[in-house]
């Protein structure tokens, strides 16, 4: 499906690209029903957690220098501006910069959603870029102005004649998504449409879409070797860099949820290079993935030399260490765009995974493939048992109860911690880089041997705690609260 | 002095629901009854035929302009008849919530002690198309507990009546909230008064009263006057006194049961063609 860039609006997810939030199967049936298109997601009857489109959209521009993001709606909204903030503070910390990103919410009360309030945003937005000057302005929306049908876009564009910075109108209604990633889809399309400019020249630059650049320093490192400089997205850029991402040679990115609506709106507006392979998390992943950088830049060669001397130095050591990795058994629960690609790598390390659990699935992407890391495990024969849930802790337990594996992986914390209450050892794939590149896939492997080889903590503990879900529950179907389309 | 009756009445938009509003507060008068009108539309023209004018602030105007630290005096006017006169009002068209000011406003008159004890009657006098949760609220939380639509013999208008009683049938089930009739405001199409009948039956309520077409009703209306203080000798002012009394008398009231469209289309053929259909002049 193409991007419509002239429309401030972005369709959801599950419009856009059928996404689901509930599916209970097999990970060979999941490809072939997206593939077929018959694929339908299921509700539940009874739902124990989700989150809001508005603080993953939010957050991700906030991610941005100097910008500022004025969400139009109750105070209760704005509430993720705490978080933005100090995220936003840490980052920039770390790196070594200064961000001066301002979140401000519009405090709508009982007669704003009356009468409407555009001439209260009006007089806010110019107040803002009064008092802050910010490089940029992220207008959003809210539940209760998106069912009001505020005209955000209006004020907008009244107010621009007035700003000399991007103003934007970012369409945030929480409701209108069962999926907090429509939020990365709605940030992009914000950058795209408001911040990008067209290409003025060609650089040697790769766009790397990415959460939190914790791998920063070692991924310019490894892109010098080819000639090419990263630039890293969202987290600490700047609003001059982003507006020259249309002159890069390529976008790639660390997650494929993340980074397919900036990659294929990029290549789709500007014809900047998307690459569609696996990531870049274990050997094969990231060997595929520098190949096709290589293809795309033209750098090959240079490719196949950096490869060839690093794997020189760690094929061997994680060889060695995929012995003692042999044959245990693990259930993960990710976002998709983890999920699929850290049962690669398990697969890689000759770990069996018996359960995959996605916190949503994209039945394709934005071009209209399967995603690959699902179309790379068919091709290579690995099939198991797979469950789309956004993060429905009693759907992880009841599989957890079931299956009793060696390992529960997880990227979210919470969920790691209810794995070790079952007695369960579990990992928790904290950081979005833990398992880039070769070095990085050794030490993930390490990781997993630290954590099976002393399971004391976690028999210990779950004597002593008393879970509160009961013999019953363990006994049902994990499907027991998907409401329709049940195998 | 007997329970404060508090009435609801929709119907689709134009049908006549203020007009049939307020003659029948007027015939209520008349019988000594206290009656206060709510009018529940951002047009705000509830309640002119009462007060001889728009010459009232609406509920949501002064909480708009004075904050929510108001006297009821402030929002209430006294109308024909000593009839208590209340507008919600809302936004300008095409902005805003009119649904959510409706909500609103009568949590505001709850709060500033409308509902005296002395009130006999409550009118809500609803915006025609119940277009979202808003327009519901004055039959919600135990407030109008009965309720009348205004219909006419045509078409849109019993559509419009029968999606109301769909509305009415869901708040039926958890609050006591029910249909007390139909009332017409004939337009003269053809054998009005059996296809109303016919209607109300299926609906499973009765036809209240049929309140004649006269133009007598425009003259009044012009002279922002009810009929009944207009020309209080006329046979239409006579007609409002009888559906006042009927209402007073009503003891019939009823979980209605609304029909699917075909349903409603064939009672239209059955009961709505005179025998010759090409009789029609103009």
């Amino acid at each position: 499906m193409s991007i419509n860039l002239n429309n401030s609006n972005v369709a959801t997810r599950e419009n856009r690209i059928g996404s689901i939030t509930g599916y209970i199967g097999t990970l060979g049936d999941l490809a072939k029903q997206s593939e077929c298109g018959t694929l339908k997601g299921c509700s539940r009857c009874f739902s124990q957690s989700s989150t809001c489109l508005s603080s993953c959209a939010l957050a991700q521009l906030s991610n941005i220098r100097d910008v500022a993001v004025i969400h139009h709606g109750p105070a209760g909204c704005s509430v993720a501006g705490a978080g933005a903030y100090y995220i936003d503070k840490v980052m920039a910390k770390k790196r070594g910069v200064t961000n001066n990103t301002v979140y401000v919410g519009t405090d709508m009360n009982e007669k704003d959603t009356i009468f409407g309030s555009t001439e209260a945003l009006r007089k806010i937005i110019l107040e803002v870029n009064q008092r802050y000057s910010p490089k940029a302005i992220f207008v959003s929306s809210s539940c209760a102005t998106g069912i009001i049908g505020e005209d955000i876009d209006s004020v907008v564009d009244e107010v621009k004649e007035e700003i000399d910075v991007p103003v934007v109108a970012v369409h945030c209604e929480g409701f209108k998504s069962r999926i907090w990633a429509t939020g990365f889809d709605i940030s992009d399309h914000a950058v795209l449409s408001a911040i990008v400019k067209p290409p003025k020249q060609k650089r040697n630059t790769i766009n790397f879409k990415n959460f939190y650049e914790s791998a920063r320093p070692e991924i310019i490192e490894i892109f010098k070797h080819f000639d090419l400089e990263p630039i890293f997205l969202y987290c600490n850029s700047t609003v001059e860099e982003l507006s020259h991402i249309s002159e890069s040679l390529a976008t790639t990115c660390i997650c494929g949820t993340l980074g397919n609506y900036l990659g294929n709106g990029l290549e789709e507006k500007y014809g900047v290079p998307y690459i569609r392979t696996i990531n870049p998390l274990g050997v094969a992943g990231f060997e595929t993935w520098l190949r096709e950088i290589g293809k795309v830049t033209d750098r090959s060669e240079k490719v196949e030399k950096y490869i060839a001397e690093q794997r020189a130095i760690y094929i061997p050591q994680i060889e060695e260490i995929k012995k003692e990795l042999k044959g245990l058994r693990a259930v993960l629960g990710m976002g998709p765009g983890y999920t699929f690609e850290v049962s690669r790598v398990l697969n890689e390390l000759g770990i069996e995974v018996v359960w995959a659990l996605a916190w949503h699935y994209d039945k394709k992407y934005e071009n209209g493939d399967v995603p690959p890391s699902m179309k790379y495990l068919l091709e290579n024969d690995v099939d198991f048992e797979a469950s789309v849930a956004d993060q429905q802790n009693y759907e992880v337990m009841n599989v957890l109860h079931k299956y009793q594996p060696d390992l529960y992986l997880s990227r979210h914390p919470g969920s790691t911690v209810w794995a070790i209450k079952n007695g369960t050892p579990a990992v928790y794939v904290a950081d979005e880089y833990m398992i880039f590149g070769y070095q990085h896939t050794l030490e993930f492997a390490k990781s997993i041997l630290d954590s099976i080889h002393n399971r004391s903590f976690e028999q210990n503990l779950a004597k002593r705690v008393k879970l509160p879900y009961t013999d019953w529950w363990y006994q049902q179907n994990v499907d027991k609260f998907l409401e329709e389309g049940k195998k | 002095m007997s329970e404060l009756r508090q009435i609801a009445i929709y119907g689709k938009g134009g049908i006549g629901k203020s007009t049939t509003t307020q003659n029948l507060t007027a015939g209520l008068c008349e019988h000594g009854k206290k009656v206060m009108v709510v009018g529940c539309d951002p047009k705000a023209d509830s309640t002119r035929l009462l007060l001889g004018g728009l010459a009232q602030k609406t509920v949501l105007d002064t909480i708009r302009d004075e904050g929510e630290d108001i006297e009821l005096n402030r929002i209430m006017r006294e109308g024909y008849g000593g009839t208590r006169c209340v507008e919600s009002g809302g936004p300008e068209p095409g902005v805003g919530c009119a649904g959510r000011g409706i909500i609103t406003s009568i949590n505001m008159l709850e709060h500033l002690g409308a509902y005296t004890d002395d009130l006999d009657y409550v009118f809500y006098d609803v915006l025609g198309d119940v277009v979202c949760g808003g327009f519901a609220m004055p039959i919600r939380e135990g407030k109008a507990k009965e309720i009348y639509i205004v219909a006419s013999g045509e078409m849109m208008a019993l559509y419009a009546a029968n999606n109301i009683a769909k509305g009415i049938k869901r708040y039926a089930r958890t609050g006591g909230v029910r249909l007390g009739g139909i009332i017409c405001n004939s337009r003269n199409v053809d054998r009005e008064l059996d296809l109303l009948r016919a209607f109300s039956k299926e609906l499973g309520t009765q036809l209240l009263y049929f309140v004649p077409r006269d133009n007598i009703v425009q003259r009044a209306e012009i002279n922002k006057k009810t009929v009944i203080e207009y020309k209080p000798d006329s046979n239409q002012a006579q007609e409002y006194r009888n559906l006042a009394e009927a209402v007073i008398n009503n003891k019939n009231f009823a979980i209605p049961t609304p029909m699917t469209q075909e349903r409603l289309e064939e009672i239209l053929l059955e009961f709505g063609l005179m025998d010759s259909a090409d009789d029609y002049h103009i």
